[in-house]
């Protein structure tokens, strides 16, 4: 194993959380090498195919995916430069102030350790710094005032705005959706032209997707990122008491060390758990960071409940973006389904392309031959959406662990357990329930519920934050409890999920930490 | 082939055309036409491009001509990470083949099982209520992936190579509008 120069920080990931920190890190002078597993894409790969989307997301994800309801890894998740991110639909929700304290309100799951007003004012910088189009003041009626966003709405179509009327008589107020995307041109990039391509990658830097910003911005002050690096450790000092830097394989498959005085794990919350059980020593018999025995516990996704419709009118679904038009907070209250405990997130309006997991051919999955091209040439005209996203509560039984099988790089598999309690499945029922009768009010022609298996949408926890050890893995600024020159970045360190997308979320706690982490170094690095 | 002409071909093989021997040259195809062609397959045995022939015909109508078995054998005779199958995406382990050629194995051993006839050899009819079953995991005796499961894969294919081409949206009366269009269907 050859030993590379020392940098001050190897970031394992360049995704969504492992950017910002290469860019707020650089941009303050540090040495910064991104060691990403998959490929270096550049806006010319981003071709705007179904098929071609596929090359950004993990090929055979290290897991052993098991439960009553298996994480669907691959689907979810990103491979190469960006991350999940490169692909995300860039709904930019913000969570609520009741999701930092559902053990106090509740006394359910978990605190976090800070409240919403802590995360605020980088919800409100994050804005800023990568441009969200939206409407601060409509949303202002269920959550605290934060500045205005840096643009207005983005355009809707006919297929969010039939959704209007119906949820108003339901209680359901509508608003625009937050997103990561350019209404107007803003800061060098142009403005979307809705052509719903999102979901494979958008090349045209309308979606803030971090080789567009973060990313860019890394680079630009100086940051590294080594494609196609699989690290299989994290390796420490004889004492145990600091991260000395990571081992990893490169394009060539050559085994290296990196050594750095800080490392961040920003690997995605399954694969940062492996990274630290993986890492375990004489001083770590559990793995990292793992006194807690913590590490890959409370594993989370959300799940959601979409009610299809199809209307006897051209409601443009070619026309969009891929995440929403329209949200809603008016389920969010924890308990706003009698019976069933948890947040609901709601979204309408979406473009819709023909084949992939989310276009019009699954919409009925059930149809094959002759009746499913009859449906094709119905949907493509009058098929559109209403998505009620859901909270699952944390579940300490909800793991990853290392098992004894190996990949190719000798470093042994994961076993990803995950299943639903009862609370979210009451959650998903209601939530279909509620969506039929707004369709149905909405003059849908023909409406049914998506309800096949229960679906596993983004992913968090793992390494979650908390007051100590005794309790978490990290504190709130992902500063790992018991060794002060590693943190871990990302929704991994959510203590509970919420309901709505995470991604705002994840880049506001990644600035959060990376700032601390630069305003802190001398006292960290050293 | 000079080294400009390789350097194309290279790059249009790289973009998803299949590389294909007809005739003693070789030659790069779409799968459409690959098929009329008749290129001989890579991976794949013409016995096997038979069943998933007529199991992409079933699935969806049009699968056939659109060369639904020399994309997936094409996409298997590629390294996974390069391979576009949606298979790739629902956590199918790779070698995508192993699945496919256990998927494929569980479709001949039913159907002889049920008919005494191979998959290709049954009637449209009765490859469609095999296929609906299959779906529902209701054939009783089936040893392989689950049937719903190569239901789900094999159906997304059919669906990507007759509705997820500009093709296929053409056909569909929708417009395709690329940022960055694809040089090849896949």
């Amino acid at each position: 194993m050859a030993t590379l120069e020392e940098v001050d920080v190897v970031i394992v990931g360049a995704g969504a959380s492992g950017s910002v920190y290469a860019s707020v890190l650089a941009k303050a002078g540090k040495t910064v090498v991104i060691l990403e597993q998959g490929p270096d894409w550049k806006l010319s790969d981003l071709i705007s195919s179904d098929f071609w989307g596929r090359r950004i997301k993990t090929v055979g994800a290290p897991f052993i995916l098991e439960g009553q309801n298996p994480y669907a890894y691959s689907y979810q998740s990103g491979w190469g430069a960006g991350g999940a991110a490169l692909h995300y639909f860039a709904n930019l929700p913000r969570l609520l102030p009741s999701d930092f304290t559902i053990k106090s309100e509740h006394n359910r799951a978990l605190d976090w350790p800070i409240s919403y007003e802590t995360v605020a004012p980088y919800y409100d910088r994050v804005a800023r710094d990568i441009g969200v189009s939206g409407d601060a003041k409509a949303e202002e009626v269920w959550r605290p005032k934060g500045e205005a966003y840096p643009m207005p709405p983005m355009k809707t179509f006919r297929g969010g705005d039939i959704w209007l009327k119906a949820c108003k008589e339901a209680g359901i107020r509508l608003v625009p959706a937050a997103v990561g995307m350019n209404s107007i041109p803003y800061k060098g990039r142009p403005a979307c032209v809705y052509d719903g391509w999102c979901h494979v990658g958008c090349p045209t830097g309308a979606l803030a997707n971090p080789l567009v910003t973060y990313l860019s911005d890394a680079k630009k002050a100086g940051a590294e990122v080594r494609a196609l690096s699989t690290v299989t450790r994290v390796l420490t000092n004889a004492r145990g008491d600091r991260v000395t830097g990571v081992e990893y394989y490169d394009q060539a498959k050559q085994k290296q060390f990196q050594p750095a005085r800080v490392v961040v794990l920003a690997a995605w919350s399954a694969q940062n758990p492996r990274l630290l059980l993986n890492s375990a020593t004489d001083r770590h018999p559990n793995g990292l960071a793992n006194s807690s025995h913590l590490v890959g516990r409370y594993m989370m996704a959300h799940f959601s409940s979409v009610t299809w419709a199809i209307f006897d009118e051209d409601v443009q679904n070619h026309m969009g973006t891929t995440g929403a038009q329209y949200m809603s907070y008016d389920r969010y209250s924890k308990t706003s389904h009698k019976g069933a405990f948890g947040s609901t997130f709601i979204v309408a309006g979406s473009a819709l392309k023909t084949s992939d997991i989310g276009g019009f051919a699954n919409a009925r999955a059930d149809l094959f031959g002759h009746e499913l091209h009859a449906f094709m040439k119905r949907a493509v005209r009058g098929l559109t959406r209403i998505v009620m996203f859901g909270e699952a509560l944390p579940r300490v039984e909800n793991r990853v662990e290392v098992v004894s099988e190996k990949d190719e790089f000798g470093m042994p598999l994961a076993r990803f357990v995950h299943s639903y309690d009862r609370d979210a499945i009451g959650v998903w029922n209601a939530n279909f329930d509620e969506g039929l009768t707004i369709a149905r009010a909405a003059g849908a022609a023909e409406t049914w519920s998506a309800r096949a298996n229960m679906p596993t949408i983004h992913l968090l926890g793992g390494t979650i934050m908390g007051t100590g050890a005794g309790n978490s893995v990290v504190n709130s600024y992902g500063r790992t409890h018991e060794l002060p020159n590693l943190h871990v970045a990302g929704p991994g360190i959510f203590p509970t999920a919420g309901a709505s997308n995470p991604t705002y979320t994840i880049f506001a706690l990644s600035q959060r930490g990376a700032e601390h982490l630069a305003a802190t170094w001398k006292m960290i690095a050293s | 082939m000079d080294k400009l002409q390789r350097r194309d071909f290279m790059k249009s093989a790289a973009l998803g055309a299949l590389t294909v021997t007809v005739g003693g040259v070789d030659a790069l195809l779409a799968a459409r036409d690959a098929r009329a062609q008749g290129a001989p397959f890579r991976v794949l045995t013409l016995e096997e491009g038979g069943v998933v022939e007529a199991l992409g015909e079933t699935l969806v109508p049009g699968a056939r001509s659109a060369g639904i078995a020399h994309f997936i054998d094409h996409q298997l005779s590629v390294p996974p990470a390069d391979a576009l199958l949606e298979a790739r995406i629902l956590n199918i382990k790779p070698p995508f083949v192993t699945f496919y050629r256990a998927a494929i194995g569980a479709i001949e051993a039913a159907s002889q099982a049920r008919h005494g006839r191979r998959f290709a050899q049954l009637t449209a009819t009765e490859q469609r209520e095999f296929v609906d079953l299959m779906r529902q995991a209701k054939i009783d005796g089936w040893q392989g992936p689950p049937g719903p499961l190569v239901y789900s894969v094999t159906r997304s294919d059919a669906v990507d190579v007759v509705y997820g081409t500009m093709e296929g949206y053409a056909a569909l009366g929708i417009p395709y509008m690329p940022h960055i269009a694809p040089k090849q269907r896949w």
